[in-house]
């Protein structure tokens, strides 16, 4: 049984500039502990398919099942806890890195569930080649640590998926490395990972798929987990 | 002169208008294009408190306590829509919210000082009840402008920040509240200025007006200070109650962040 279903998915988006964009009757399953990629043109809407599987955004129709349970069973903050995405321009938030790393738990949704200690998240961040002390200032982090806390921050959540927005896009090579395995441990743990990404398919993933005028289309990837 | 006030009369009046002469030259001399607007407001404000003052005069002697909170209700639907053109931002549907701000508000603290502090002789008596009420109204509807300005500008500077907030599971409210705290500190400022500025800098408009009529000055501070805390108060609750109302207006029924395109 999939863990994450898209069915008939619908959905319209126009851009301030006037373009517009349309998914008509996309459908996908992503299975447990699973990385997939999601590849295909700009403009494809593939930030919009994510935006989406988040209810983030208008849809038409369509239905989302998690563990097949359907998405209006859960309320929109509950969902997001659940399946989370991670946006290309991740914003921090003022305070240390620690602030940043602890602000899902200082929201109504997380109140139930105990907050990662300060060793647990100083792993997470050396797992991301990042070696920035927890009481940093986050306001003093380059764009590409900046990018990493903020994926640290989705990871210590622990959601059942994570959607990613090219979140590599900003770092270099091997900072892209770092989150990959990252995303890879979290994929041992049971996390599913939907990304986006514009780097050459690096052997993680076990579908790619493929959003081109409006459909969606597996590729036999790689490798892959 | 009638018990210590002195009259100005009609000539003398129209004179005054002359005053306007030094906004309209700048305006002409600086190319402001404003000149329209100065007469048009100096017009608005003639007329508009001649007709205010012939009103009162009729009230007081005529007053009953449907035709008070008729004039009052009138008042705060008036302000709502003074407080709606000022807005800069582009948010539809905020009337019902400013509107109910600004009545509650207003008319709570005012309510409250005038029959807990003055205890006028009937409750409804206009001549206290409508120049308080109005003060409370008049300035928490320039308060609520500047509170919703500065929310939503504030929201838009925000938006990544919103849209990381709203995808971890943050409500709408979580994720709005720094733009919250920040609209409410805006719109509280300038009465807290005023009130610093009290007594030093300036007479403030209702002491002068009561020294001007011929009253003691401490009377006339007395009722300025109690004024001066209900505007604070009124102030407060307004742009507190229309940050929590108005905020909404930038996310969707499920609670996303209401991107430009998705307006």
């Amino acid at each position: 049984m999939p863990l994450f279903e898209v069915q008939g998915l619908t959905v319209a988006y126009e851009g301030t500039d006037g373009s517009a964009t349309r998914l008509a009757d996309i459908s996908f399953c992503l299975e447990a502990g699973r990385i997939y990629d999601l590849t295909g043109p700009s403009g494809a809407g593939k930030s919009m398919l994510l935006r989406a599987c988040a209810r983030m955004m208008p849809i038409e129709r369509g239905r989302l099942l998690l563990d097949d349970a359907e998405s209006s069973g859960f309320t929109c903050q509950e969902w997001r806890r659940r399946v989370c995405l991670v946006p290309q321009r991740a914003s921090l938030v003022p305070g240390t890195i620690r602030d940043n790393l602890l602000l899902p738990w200082t929201l109504k949704v997380n109140r139930d569930r105990p907050a990662p200690s300060d060793a647990e998240l100083e792993e997470l961040l050396a797992a991301a080649a990042l070696d920035a002390g927890l009481d940093r200032d986050a306001a003093k982090l380059s764009g590409g640590q900046a990018a990493r806390v903020a994926l640290v921050r989705a990871f210590a959540t622990r959601p059942a998926v994570l959607l990613l927005d090219e979140v590599d896009a900003a770092l270099d090579d091997a900072s892209a490395q770092a989150v990959g395995d990252l995303t890879a441990s979290l994929a041992d743990a049971r996390t599913t990972c939907l990304r986006i990404r514009h780097r050459p398919p690096d052997g993680r993933a076990s579908t790619i798929y493929h959003l081109e005028a409006g459909r969606l289309s597996a590729l036999p990837a790689k490798g892959g987990a | 002169m009638d018990g210590g006030v002195i009259d100005i009369g009609y000539p003398e009046l129209f004179a005054a208008s002359a005053l306007m002469l030094v906004a309209g030259f700048v305006s002409w001399k600086l190319a402001l294009g404003q000149e329209k607007n100065i007469i048009t407001s100096a017009l608005r404000a003639f007329v508009q408190l001649l007709a205010m003052g012939f009103l009162l005069i009729y009230l007081f002697r005529y007053q009953s306590w449907w035709l008070v909170l008729l004039v009052l209700l009138i008042m705060a639907i008036c302000a709502a829509q003074i407080a709606v053109s000022r807005v800069k931002q582009q948010v539809q549907g905020l009337w019902p919210s400013i509107f109910a701000s600004l009545l509650v508000s207003s008319m709570v603290i005012a309510f409250i000082v005038v029959e807990g502090v003055i205890q006028p002789d009937p409750w409804y008596s206009a001549r206290q009840l409508l120049p308080i009420a109005g003060m409370a109204l008049g300035n928490t509807m320039s308060a609520t402008a500047v509170a919703i300005d500065r929310l939503f500008a504030d929201m838009d500077s925000r938006a990544d920040e919103m849209f990381s907030l709203i995808a971890l599971g943050a409500t709408p409210r979580e994720a709005a509240l720094p733009s919250i705290r920040a609209a409410v500190g805006a719109g509280i400022l300038p009465t807290l200025s005023t009130m610093c500025a009290a007594g030093i800098v300036q007479i403030p408009g209702m002491m002068s007006g009561q020294i001007l009529a011929g009253a003691d000055p401490v009377i006339a501070a007395k009722y300025q200070i109690v004024v001066l805390l209900m505007m604070s108060a009124a102030t407060t609750l307004a742009i507190v109650m229309i940050s929590f109302l108005a905020f909404r207006k930038r996310f969707s029924a499920e609670g996303y962040f209401l991107d430009p395109a998705l307006r």
